[in-house]
């Protein structure tokens, strides 16, 4: 297996005391999906961010498919190799599904705009909405805004997907249709980093499991250790808070 | 640009979903009524009055045309000068954002009249002194156009209070929507054209109507720096009449008509541009 994001020493810094990350290294290998836990305030979404300088970080280096996040070229050599899904979906408001999956495959992959349609229409065929391809963002559910969001990053061709809390914001009805085209994201081999606290998911998807707390990685395992048989006590309580 | 998939402004479903009170009910609403009573009394007065009403129309009709082209020469060059301004205003560059921001607190703290009276007359002595300095025969002999030093004292003027409004458009645009932009792999340059301005404009669409609205009556002080719009062919008339309230109620009633006119406009093109949140 061959690593497709390495992430070594990072630190963040906000304002100028409080420390988000506090040297944080990481690996990722292509296809591998990573579930990332840790109570509110625990750099774990900092850290996704940084992952394609959404965040800046003061120190350390971050190396995505072997470019390493320094230029703004590179910078947007990788955003556009890394797709990314956020907890308020942040589709483009005055656009159309349809148009929001066209939009940057025309503006960054200068696709024409028949190929930029036939992938966008696939795309939400494949995500299970093809019929709103035509409605507006506020038209639609969450669960499908996300879909539609999800289905805008992978028009891109994608090698790596990030999720944070991709369904913290939906109703909980809603969440298991967005939980289903993630686990075929899976299954198909993406490289995914997902920042979530849906722990079926992380046991039916992912390989390894991540806990962080208070900028730092605390503990990682298989999902099934890391949830069930937890070795550190900071971990131990967060979970215990979280499934009681 | 726009893709050839046939996306009608207002589908069917958007109709249902436009909240209770804020549909339109028609095209045209009321408040045309109150444009269509201005016109109407100004065509009453012309027609069963002539003398004076008739013959001031008729003095005054080249004015309309200056003071119609003043504003929207201006305007067009405010919307470019304010679109620059209000992304200088929130650069991450500080000296560009020093200075947008020193050009709009200088030029908001001193009244366009002044303004006015500056370009028409102090800019072109200060052109003469640097000819004379430099001995440039060009800018000695340098005269000053009236309408044009108009246009450009109008448009750094309202250029500032534009800036204003499209920074407070841009910011307006919650933050996830550069984010996501910029995720995809688009430039800060491609991701304001192509999703924050495109929403900013509708945010920004009803100050700037007033902006041109009030561009329009600030377009009469220029009549203090030679420019033979509406207002200052008013007072020509009146000089050689002596009719003050025929005249200044006939060119209230043009500037009137004009302005309502601009406003309902305005009204309308923001109804066309709403779009759901």
């Amino acid at each position: 297996m061959e690593p497709i994001i390495q992430i070594r020493d990072i630190h963040k810094y906000f304002s100028h005391n409080v420390h988000a990350l506090r040297g944080v290294s990481l690996t990722v290998e292509k296809g591998e999906v990573v579930v990332v836990i840790g109570p509110s305030g625990s750099g774990k979404s900092t850290l996704l961010r940084c992952i394609n300088r959404l965040e800046e970080y003061d120190r350390g280096t971050i190396v995505v498919d072997g470019i390493p996040l320094d230029t703004a070229a590179n910078i947007n050599a990788v955003r556009a190799e890394v797709g990314m899904v956020f907890q308020q979906f942040n589709l483009f408001a005055h656009l159309t599904a349809l148009q929001n999956v066209m939009l940057a495959q025309r503006v960054v992959r200068k696709r024409p705009p028949a190929d930029a349609r036939r992938v966008a229409m696939d795309l939400l065929a494949k995500v299970g909405i093809p019929e709103k391809a035509d409605s507006y963002p506020a038209q639609i559910s969450g669960g499908q805004q996300q879909r539609v969001a999800i289905a805008r990053a992978l028009a891109m061709n994608p090698k790596i997907m990030l999720f944070d809390e991709p369904t913290s914001a939906l109703d909980p009805e809603m969440i298991k249709e967005v939980l289903d085209v993630m686990l075929a994201l899976a299954q198909e081999g993406m490289t995914m980093v997902v920042v979530s606290h849906e722990m079926g998911f992380a046991r039916a998807a992912a390989r390894r499991a991540i806990f962080m707390d208070e900028g730092s990685i605390v503990e990682e395992s298989t999902p099934e250790k890391l949830f069930s048989t937890p070795s550190h006590e900071r971990t131990k309580l967060f979970l215990s808070k979280v499934l009681q | 640009m726009k893709p050839k998939v046939p996306v009608p402004l207002a589908p069917p479903e958007r109709e249902l979903m436009r909240i209770p009170g804020a549909e339109p009910s028609s095209r045209i609403d009321s408040w045309w009524g109150l444009v269509l009573g201005i016109i109407a009394l100004t065509i009453l007065l012309v027609v069963f009055s002539p003398d004076p009403y008739r013959r001031i129309v008729l003095f005054v009709r080249d004015g309309i045309a200056i003071t119609l082209t003043l504003t929207v020469v201006s305007f067009f060059l405010v919307l470019f000068v304010g679109l620059l301004g209000g992304l200088g205003r929130i650069s991450k560059n500080k000296a560009i954002r020093g200075v947008t921001t020193l050009y709009v607190e200088l030029v908001r703290g001193i009244p366009l009249l002044v303004q006015l009276l500056y370009w028409y007359y102090a800019f072109p002595s200060i052109v003469h002194s640097v000819g004379k300095a430099l001995d440039v025969p060009a800018l000695e002999n340098y005269r000053a156009n009236a309408v044009a030093m108009a246009v450009l004292g109008m448009t750094f003027c309202y250029g500032a209070y534009m800036t204003e409004i499209y920074r407070a458009g841009i910011q307006s645009i919650p933050k996830g929507q550069l984010e996501a932009a910029r995720s995809l792999g688009m430039s800060y340059v491609q991701a304001m054209r192509h999703v924050i301005l495109p929403q900013a404009v509708r945010v920004i669409l009803p100050p700037v109507g007033n902006e041109f609205i009030s561009l329009l009556k600030d377009s009469s002080l220029a009549s203090v720096v030679a420019v033979t719009e509406l207002t200052r062919r008013g007072r020509e008339f009146m000089a050689a009449t002596y009719m003050p309230i025929e005249t200044w109620t006939m060119v209230g009633l043009l500037y009137l008509i004009m302005t309502l006119f601009s406003s309902r406009l305005v009204a309308w093109s923001e109804r066309r541009m709403q779009f759901e949140r």
